[in-house]
């Protein structure tokens, strides 16, 4: 009892439980610390050994603590124990041979209640396994990259006084931006990024990042790096990416930088590959270039009649001088004058013939879509080659209202003449049927703020209401030998240039289909 | 066949023909008169004097075959030479129910518009 006497006050002063006992487990000590983890006060507790408090405890759990104790004199274990009212809770303990006072055979225990925070460690544990399983497992490719040397060496930079504007400097230098991808460091990938990028061996892809970025794609990088300093939270971008062996395909790469992650320096992307959605879009598009091909050559053919016509007229005039040229000739004293004359008007009238046939080879090349300046105005008056046998034929009148100084927009000349050409048919066949009314057929062009509009008008029968919805889609025809895909493809066709069609009746009776394109 | 003096009016809407055509018939010893349309031949007094007319078919504004329907009327009496490049097969019946005393297609031989000439201007 003297012992107690003498630390009672100190060890109730110490936070954590404090138990003094004898190698027998006999409770000597018991501080307050104790009674408020384990539920048992001084009075009950001490006299009694530790087994009478605790229950039973397995010799497999303390052996380890008594054996540290032997050997080094100190002892450490996680432990549950189990409260008064029935709980349970983990301990941390340490034992500590000599007692308080050096007395052998004594040993004080200290006991730490870690129930919560080996709660929360757990949770963490879990969580970050939870994170890591996600990482591997998904069919995505995914990368832990280390950016804070890129940190270091862009504040570097900035200290240096010798770049204000990051972005201009990245654009004006793309070789430093390439330094920035060899210092930034692959910490870890997932299984889909050494399947897509690696060839089965996930350590040589934990380098830098530059062996895949193509020299090509080195702005989107850049881009990515200012979105990270410019405090974004993500940035996302289509590009090529390359394989480790080499090989470039098409992908959609995001970074993110989470304030928490991207303070220490790390980034997270991930990247999928869009080969496959690449490749199904440039067969859609060769798909519809076909399609558009198919239908400008089906239009030639209708249009076969107006064609001869047009080609016929020049053919005719060079005959008609051809023949009086040998009649001049023919005379005893030859018209040289004449033939001068005549002969020059040949040569125009077969420059005329040939630029004739060229613009019907144009019409009917399957050739490559391109995307070039286009004159709206110039395209009509092309336009008009087909056209104006056929408007005379039906007696119809034309009204060319065409605004000077019309912008120029991006297109295909064959495609969008062929739209031209395709809704001025229409038009006129429209018309085709009223003998009484004065047929008329409008074309104006003009701009409207950044767009270029071309309409045109007829003032045939309209459109009929149910009808003005299903218009441009496929196979709508009110023709018995139409196929219905005229209208399909001009939409498509301009829709491919960024612009839109409409149709609508007109107030006064008729229709009109207005093109808006957007002018460069 | 030719008789030197004969005047001939050629009507056509496409210069490089019309121009062609007046110089044609120029080298076989005939006179001259052009007009692009038809209504501009109706209505010049020129036009009356035209011993023969050879004319377009499809122009802007009136036809070949109107302006014969035309004459008609006006029971003026010159041959009408139709000439057209269209190439549909209805044509030649159209011409002829006009009272057209040939159709010429265009481009044409030689050959056929000295006999088709000759015909005409026999009486």
């Amino acid at each position: 009892m003297d012992f107690l006497a003498r630390h009672d006050d100190l060890i109730d002063l110490v936070h954590e439980s404090i138990i003094v006992h004898s190698a027998d487990g006999l409770i000597l000590a018991w501080n307050s610390a104790s009674e408020a983890l384990y539920g048992w006060s001084k009075g009950e507790a001490v006299g009694k050994t530790l087994e009478d408090i605790f229950g039973p405890v397995g010799e497999t759990k303390t052996r380890p603590l008594r054996d540290q104790l032997r050997a080094e004199g100190r002892g450490h274990i996680e432990m549950c124990r189990r409260t008064r009212d029935g709980a349970t809770r983990l301990v941390e303990i340490t034992w500590a041979g000599g007692g308080l006072d050096g007395s052998a055979g004594e040993i004080v225990e200290t006991g730490r209640d870690v129930t919560e925070s080996r709660a929360a460690g757990d949770a963490l544990r879990k969580s970050e396994h939870r994170y890591r399983n996600l990482f591997q497992a998904m069919a995505a490719s995914f990368w832990e990259l280390d950016f804070s040397p890129v940190g270091e060496l862009l504040y570097l930079k900035k200290k240096s006084g010798l770049v204000d504007n990051f972005e201009r400097y990245f654009a004006e230098n793309p070789g430093f931006v390439r330094e920035l991808m060899r210092e930034t460091r692959v910490v870890d990938v997932n299984d889909q990024t050494v399947t897509l990028f690696g060839r089965g061996d996930k350590a040589e892809m934990l380098g830098t990042v530059e062996p895949f970025w193509p020299e090509t794609s080195t702005h989107i990088y850049a881009a990515a790096v200012l979105s990270a300093i410019g405090g974004k939270l993500n940035y996302s971008a289509q590009t090529m990416l390359r394989t480790i062996e080499g090989r470039e395909f098409p992908a959609l790469f995001t970074a993110c930088y989470p304030p928490d992650t991207f303070n220490k320096g790390t980034l997270l992307v991930g990247v999928i590959d869009m080969s496959r959605e690449i490749e199904a879009q440039r067969r859609a598009a060769q798909m519809q270039s076909d399609m558009a091909h198919a239908a400008r050559v089906s239009m030639l053919g209708e249009l076969a009649a107006s064609i001869a016509h047009e080609v016929n007229q020049p053919l005719a005039a060079i005959s008609a001088n051809a023949e009086a040229g040998l009649r001049w000739l023919d005379r005893d004293i030859p018209d040289l004058r004449e033939v001068k004359a005549l002969t020059s008007r040949i040569a125009a009238d077969s420059r005329r013939a040939a630029s004739i046939i060229g613009r019907i080879r144009a019409m009917a090349s399957g050739s490559k879509v391109e995307s070039v300046p286009v004159s709206m105005n110039d395209m009509i008056s092309d336009a008009a080659i087909f056209l104006r046998s056929e408007i005379q034929k039906r007696d119809v009148r034309v009204s060319l209202s065409l605004s000077s100084g019309l912008p120029m927009l991006l297109g295909d000349k064959v495609q969008l003449q062929q739209v031209i050409v395709n809704l001025a048919m229409n038009a006129l066949q429209a018309m085709g049927g009223d003998q009484s009314a004065r047929r008329v057929l409008v074309l104006r062009t003009r701009s409207i703020e950044s767009r270029v509009v071309l309409e045109v008008e007829d003032n045939g029968p309209g459109i009929h209401p149910d009808h003005l919805a299903t218009l441009f889609d496929s196979f709508f025809t009110t023709r018995p030998d139409g196929m219905g895909m005229g209208l399909a493809i001009a939409r498509s066709i301009v829709q491919g240039a960024g612009g839109t069609i409409v149709a609508e009746n007109r107030e006064g009776g008729g229709a009109r289909f207005t093109v808006s394109l957007p002018a460069i | 066949m030719s008789k030197p003096g004969l005047l001939i009016a050629v009507i056509d809407d496409d210069d490089s023909f019309r121009v062609a055509m007046e110089g044609l018939l120029r080298s076989m010893g005939y006179r001259t008169l052009a007009f692009s349309s038809a209504e501009t031949f109706l209505a010049s007094p020129e036009g009356e004097r035209a011993d023969c007319i050879l004319s377009d078919i499809q122009m802007p504004g009136m036809s070949g075959i109107e302006l014969k329907q035309r004459l008609d009327e006006q029971h003026r009496r010159a041959p009408v030479i139709m000439v057209t490049a269209r190439t549909e097969p209805t044509i030649r019946q159209q011409a002829i129910e006009s009272g057209a005393a040939c159709l010429l297609r265009k481009p044409f031989e030689m050959q056929t518009l000295v006999d088709c000439l000759g015909r005409v201007l026999l009486h």
